[in-house]
C-alpha cells in the first residue's frame, strides 16, 4: 500500500510534463522538460507566501483542504491491479464528493481575495462542475448497472476481458464521457486554457491569481493529482487484462496513464477553446453520451 | 462480426446526437457523410453470405449517399460565404437534451415491440427509431434549408436501418428506385435552395415571404 | 398494353424535353395526353389479363383513378395550351416536360401491385409535380414549393416506414405484392400492422391533404398556375387517396378493418373541420379552393371509414370531386387571367362582364358545395346515409355540420365575386372569352351534371365492384 501511495504522489506532476512535451511537439518547439512541475513545486516550496489583508483563514486553508481532499480519493481508486486501499459499499459518493470539497474550498477561497477576476472564475467553475457531476454520476450509475456493485472497486475491478465483448457499445460510451469529463474536471482545453494568463478567458487560473509560495505550490500539486486520479480512473476501465503479478500491472499501468496524458496533449493542440456558451453544450453531450450508454446498458441487462 | 454491428450503430446515433449539436452548416454535412459511410458497412456486418443484392445496396448507398448528395449539398451552399450560425428555436443545450430524451424514448418503444426472427442485433430496432426521430427533430428545429434537408436524409438513413432487416423482402429493382427517388429528391432541393439563396440572399425559411391572403 | 402506357408518357416527356419549338411541344402534350386516354377508354372495354405475380397490373381501383387522372389530364392540356398561349415567348420545354413525367408517374402510381413500387412511383409525383409550382418563379411561390417539397417528402418517407413496417409484419413471407399480402394477412402480426397502419396513414395522408398533415396544401396549390393547381387536386390527391385504399385493403383482409376505419374517420372529420374554419373570411379565391379540396378528401376519408354504403359513395365522390374542382381551377384561371388579382374582394359582376366564365363559376361553387342535381349531392347524401345507417350519430351530424359551414363561406365569396356591378378601378380589359378558356371547363361541368342525373351502368358495376375490393 505505500508503494502504491509513492507511485501515486511521485508520478503524477510527470503526467503535465508529457502533456507539455506532446504540445511542444506538435507546435514544432522543444518545450519544457518532463520534470518541470517538480522544478515549480520545489522553487514556489523555498519562497514566501503573500497575503492580501481582506483574505481570512479560508485563503490560508483551501490549498491544503484541497491536497488532502484529493489524496484521500486517491486511495478510494483502484489503479491498475493495485487494488484500493479502502472501498466499502457506496465509496462513489465519497470520491465524488471528495473533489467537490476541494472545489468548494477553491471557490470560497477565490470569492475571499474580494477580486472580480477570481470572482469571475469562481463563477465559471461553479456553473461547469453543476453540469459535469452530473455527467460523472451518469457514468457511474451506467458502470454500477454494468458490474452490478456499488464501490468503486467492483465497478472497475470488474472489467474484464468478457465485458468488453458483450458490452462493448456502453463501455465506450462510458469511456468517451469519462474523458469529455476528465477535460472538464482538470481544467483543459477545449473547457480552459492553462497556459494563458488572460483573467477573462480562464476558469481555473482565474481562481489561484492570488496564491503564491507553497501554497501555489500546493495547488499545482493537487492538480496534478486530481489528472492522476480521474486518469486512473479511466485507464483502469479501458484497461481489460489483470495481471497477478502487481509489479508487471503497475508498469502497463503507468504506461497507459503516459499514454492518456499524450492522448490529452493531442487534443489540446488539436481543438481552440470553446467559446463559453458552448461549453456547457460540451457537458451535456457527455451527458448525453453517458446516458445512451446507460440506456444500452438497461436494455441489455434486463 | 456481430459486434462490430453493435458498435457501428452505437456510431450511427453517437454522430445523430453530434449532428443537434453541430451549428454550422460544413460540420453539418460532414457528420452526414460520415454517418453515410458508417451505415454503408453495415450491411457487409450482418452475417450471411455476401451476394450481389447487399454489394450493390453498400455500393449504391456509398455512391449516393457519400458522394453524389454531399457534393450536391455543398454547391448548393457554396454562395453563403459565411457558413453561419444556425441553431434553431430551442437552442443547442436543450436540443442536445431532447435528442438524448428521444433515443430513451426509442429504448422504450423497442421494449413493447416483438419480432417473430430475432433481429441480428438488439440495438437495430432502438438505433433506427432513434436516428428516425432524430431526424424529424432536426428537421423541424431549424430554420435553415439546408438542415432541414440534411434532416430528412438522416431520417432516411434511420428508415434504412429498418429496411437492413428486409433485406430478402424488397426486391433490388425497388431499392434501386429508391435510391433514384432520394437522388432526385435531393437535387430538387439543392436547386430550389440554390434559387431561393439567389432571390432572397439568405436560404431562412423562416423569413421567406408569406403568401398573400394568409389567414390566421 | 400498361408498358406501352407508361412508355409512351416516358417518352412524351423526353421528346418535350429535346423539342425546339413551343408549339411542337403542345403539340406532344395534347397528342400523348389524347392517346393515354385512349389506351385507358380501351382498358375498359377489354379487360386486362390478370398477370399473377407481376408488379404491374390494372385493378379495378387502379382503374377508377387512372380514368379520372388520364380524362382530367387531357382536358387541362388542352386548356393549358390556351392559358400559356400568351407567354410563347417564353420556352414551356420544362412545363410540358415535367407535365408529361408528372403523368407518367401518377400512371405508374395507378399500375403498381407491389407496395414499395407504389410507394417509389408516389415520391416520383411529388418531384415531377414540384418544379411546376414556382414556374414563374415570382416571390411568394418559394415558400410554397419549400413546404410542398418538404411536408410531401417527410410525409412520404414515413409512409415508406409504413410500408417497411407492414413487410416486418408479414416477415414469414418475404412479399410487398398486394395478392400475397391480401392471400396472407390473417396470419400477420397484429402491433407491427397497427403501427404500419399508423405510419402509412400519416405518410399518405400527408400528401393527400388530410388534416392535420395538410399544411402545405393551400400554399402549393394556390401559388402554382390554375391549369397545374387543377391537376394537383384533382388528380394527385387521389392517387395519394389509392396509397390509402391499398392499406385499407390489407388492413381489412388481415381482420384490423375497424382499427382502420375509425382512424381514417377521425382524419376525415377533422380535415373538414379544418376547412370549414379557414375557409370562412378567405380573401384569396384560389386559396378557398384549396380549402376546398382538404374539405372534399375529408370527405372521402369519411366515407372509406364508415364503410359499408360509404364505400360506393366515396368511389362516386372521387370521380366527382376531381372533375368539379378541375372545372372550378379551370375557371378560377380564367378569372387571375381577366382581373390579374388573386384577391376575391378585387373581381365583381364576373356574370356581366364575361357570361360564360360566370356561368361556370356560379355551376362550380353549386357543385362543389353538394347541390343537386350534381352528382357531388348524390355522393354526399350517400356517405351519410352510410354513417347513419351504421348508427355514427355524432359523425353524421358533425359532417352535415361542416358542409353547412362550407356551403355558407363559400356562398358569401363566390356570390359576391360573381353578382354586382364590375368595379370601375379594376375594370378589365373587353376581351372575347376564348375557345380553350371556355369548353374545357364547360365540358367536366357537363360531365358531373350527368352523373348527378344518370350514373352509366359501367361506372356503377365499377364503383360496385371497387368497394368488393375493398371488402364491403
Amino acid at each position: 500500500m505505500v508503494a502504491r501511495m509513492l507511485v501515486c504522489m511521485v508520478f503524477s506532476p510527470f503526467l503535465l510534463g508529457v502533456i507539455g512535451k506532446t504540445k511542444a511537439l506538435f507546435a514544432g518547439r522543444k518545450g519544457p522538460p518532463y520534470l518541470q512541475l517538480y522544478y515549480d513545486i520545489f522553487k514556489l516550496l523555498q519562497k514566501g507566501s503573500v497575503y492580501s489583508r481582506t483574505t481570512t483563514w479560508i485563503f490560508r486553508a483551501a490549498p491544503l483542504v484541497s491536497v488532502t481532499a484529493v489524496l484521500v480519493a486517491a486511495f478510494l481508486i483502484p489503479l491498475g491491479s493495485l487494488r484500493a486501499p479502502i472501498q466499502f459499499w457506496g465509496d462513489v459518493i465519497l470520491f465524488a464528493y471528495l473533489f467537490g470539497l476541494a472545489r468548494f474550498f477553491m471557490i470560497l477561497a477565490a470569492l475571499d481575495t474580494g477580486s472580480s477576476f477570481e470572482g469571475m472564475g469562481a463563477s465559471r467553475e461553479a456553473a461547469f462542475s453543476c453540469l459535469s457531476e452530473i455527467a460523472l454520476f451518469l457514468n457511474f450509475a451506467v458502470l454500477a448497472v454494468l458490474s452490478k456493485s456499488f464501490s468503486l472497486s467492483g465497478m472497475i475491478g470488474a472489467c474484464s476481458w468478457f465485458s468488453w465483448t458483450t458490452m462493448r457499445p456502453s463501455l465506450v460510451l462510458v469511456d468517451l464521457s469519462c474523458f469529455m469529463i476528465l477535460l472538464v474536471e482538470n481544467s483543459r482545453i477545449p473547457i480552459d486554457d492553462p497556459a494563458t494568463h488572460l483573467e477573462l478567458t480562464m476558469i481555473h487560473e482565474g481562481m489561484v491569481l492570488d496564491h503564491s509560495g507553497p501554497d501555489l505550490a500546493f495547488i499545482l500539486y493537487a492538480g496534478a493529482i486530481k489528472f492522476f486520479v480521474l486518469g486512473g480512473f479511466l485507464i483502469t476501465l479501458l484497461l481489460p487484462f489483470h495481471f497477478y503479478n502487481p509489479a508487471m500491472g503497475t508498469v502497463v499501468f503507468l504506461l497507459g496513464m503516459v499514454f492518456l496524458a499524450a492522448a490529452v496533449g493531442v487534443v489540446e493542440s488539436a481543438m481552440a477553446r470553446l467559446r463559453l456558451n458552448r461549453v456547457s453544450t460540451f457537458i451535456i453531450g457527455s451527458f448525453v453520451l453517458a446516458s445512451f450508454g446507460l440506456m444500452i446498458a438497461l436494455a441489455r441487462a434486463f | 462480426m456481430l459486434l462490430g454491428l453493435d458498435m457501428a450503430l452505437a456510431v450511427i446515433v453517437i454522430l445523430a446526437i453530434c449532428l443537434l449539436g453541430a451549428v454550422r452548416l460544413g460540420s453539418i454535412i460532414r457528420l452526414f457523410v460520415f454517418q453515410s459511410f458508417v451505415m454503408a458497412t453495415i450491411p457487409l456486418m450482418l452475417g450471411g453470405e455476401v451476394h450481389i443484392h447487399k454489394l450493390v445496396i453498400v455500393l449504391g448507398t456509398v455512391v449516393l449517399k457519400v458522394i453524389f448528395i454531399p457534393t450536391m449539398l455543398f454547391w448548393a451552399v457554396r454562395h453563403v460565404s459565411i457558413r453561419r450560425y444556425a441553431p434553431g428555436f430551442f437552442g443547442i443545450g436543450a436540443n442536445l437534451l431532447l435528442g438524448g430524451f428521444l433515443v430513451g424514448l426509442s429504448f422504450f418503444l423497442s421494449s413493447g415491440i416483438v419480432l417473430t426472427e430475432k433481429p441480428f442485433s438488439d440495438l437495430l430496432i432502438p438505433s433506427a427509431f432513434s436516428t428516425l426521430f432524430i431526424g424529424f427533430l432536426l428537421l423541424i428545429s431549424r430554420t435553415k434549408a439546408i438542415t432541414q434537408v440534411v434532416g430528412y436524409l438522416v431520417m432516411e438513413n434511420g428508415i434504412f436501418l429498418f429496411a437492413l432487416l428486409l433485406l430478402e423482402t424488397t426486391p433490388l429493382l425497388v431499392e434501386l428506385g429508391i435510391f433514384l427517388d432520394i437522388f432526385v429528391g435531393v437535387f430538387i432541393m439543392s436547386i430550389v435552395i440554390n434559387r431561393i439563396q439567389n432571390e432572397f440572399d439568405h436560404t431562412d425559411t423562416s423569413r421567406l415571404t408569406a403568401p398573400e391572403g394568409e389567414k390566421g | 398494353m400498361i408498358f406501352f402506357i407508361l412508355g409512351l408518357s416516358l417518352f412524351g416527356g423526353g421528346l418535350a424535353f429535346v423539342l425546339p419549338k413551343n408549339g411542337m411541344r403542345n403539340g406532344v402534350l395534347v397528342c400523348v395526353a389524347l392517346v393515354h386516354l385512349l389506351c385507358m377508354a380501351s382498358f375498359w372495354i377489354i379487360p386486362l389479363p390478370d398477370v399473377r405475380g407481376s408488379f404491374l397490373a390494372l385493378d379495378q381501383l387502379g382503374l377508377l383513378v387512372l380514368s379520372v387522372v388520364s380524362t382530367l389530364f387531357f382536358v387541362v392540356s388542352i386548356y393549358a395550351v390556351g392559358y400559356f398561349r400568351g407567354e410563347a415567348n417564353k420556352s414551356n420545354r420544362m412545363l410540358i416536360g415535367c407535365l408529361l413525367c408528372f403523368l407518367f408517374s401518377m400512371t405508374l402510381v395507378t399500375v403498381s401491385q407491389h407496395l414499395g413500387l407504389f410507394w417509389v412511383a408516389i415520391e416520383a409525383t411529388t418531384l415531377a409535380s414540384a418544379p411546376l409550382i414556382n414556374l414563374q418563379r415570382a416571390r411568394q411561390g418559394f415558400e410554397a414549393t419549400w413546404k410542398y417539397l418538404m411536408i410531401c417528402s417527410v410525409g412520404i418517407a414515413l409512409a415508406l416506414l409504413g410500408t417497411f413496417f407492414l413487410a416486418i409484419s408479414a416477415i414469414g413471407f418475404k412479399t410487398l405484392l398486394l395478392r400475397d399480402l391480401l392471400s396472407h394477412a390473417v396470419s400477420f402480426s397484429v402491433p407491427w400492422l397497427k403501427l404500419s397502419v399508423i405510419f402509412s396513414l400519416v405518410g399518405y395522408g400527408t400528401k393527400m391533404g388530410l388534416a392535420p398533415m395538410h399544411t402545405w396544401l393551400p400554399d402549393a396549390h394556390s401559388e402554382a398556375p390554375s391549369p397545374i393547381s387543377a391537376l394537383l387536386s384533382g388528380a394527385l390527391l387521389n392517387c395519394a387517396f389509392l396509397g390509402i385504399l391499398r392499406i385499407g385493403q390489407v388492413c381489412n383482409a388481415a381482420g384490423q378493418g375497424s382499427f382502420f376505419g375509425s382512424m381514417l374517420t377521425l382524419l376525415g372529420l377533422i380535415s373538414m373541420g379544418v376547412a370549414a374554419v379557414f375557409i370562412s373570411g378567405q380573401s384569396d379565391y384560389k386559396r378557398m379552393l384549396a380549402y376546398s379540396s382538404v374539405e372534399h378528401m375529408g370527405i372521402l376519408a369519411v366515407g372509406i371509414g364508415v364503410g359499408g354504403m360509404g364505400l360506393y359513395g366515396s368511389f362516386f365522390h372521387m370521380v366527382n370531386h376531381a372533375f368539379t374542382k378541375g372545372m372550378l381551377f379551370m375557371t378560377a384561371g380564367n378569372l387571375y387571367q381577366y382581373y390579374h388579382t388573386k384577391r376575391s374582394r378585387d373581381v365583381t359582376g364576373v356574370l356581366r362582364t364575361y357570361p360564360w366564365t360566370g356561368g361556370l363559376l356560379t355551376v362550380g361553387f353549386l357543385a362543389i358545395t353538394g347541390m343537386p342535381p350534381f352528382g357531388t349531392f348524390l355522393s354526399e347524401i350517400q356517405i351519410l346515409s352510410a354513417a347513419v345507417d351504421q348508427r355514427h350519430y355524432g359523425v353524421a351530424f358533425f359532417y352535415l355540420l361542416f358542409l353547412a359551414l362550407i356551403f355558407v363561406s363559400m356562398a358569401t365569396i363566390v356570390l359576391r365575386m360573381v353578382q354586382g356591378m364590375p368595379r370601375q378601378a379594376c375594370a378589365p380589359k373587353k376581351n372575347r372569352e376564348s375557345i380553350l378558356a371556355v369548353v374545357p371547363p364547360l365540358f367536366l361541368a357537363l360531365i358531373v351534371l350527368m352523373l348527378g342525373l344518370y350514373v352509366p351502368p359501367f361506372l356503377d358495376g365499377a364503383f360496385k365492384e371497387a368497394s368488393q375490393l375493398l371488402g364491403s
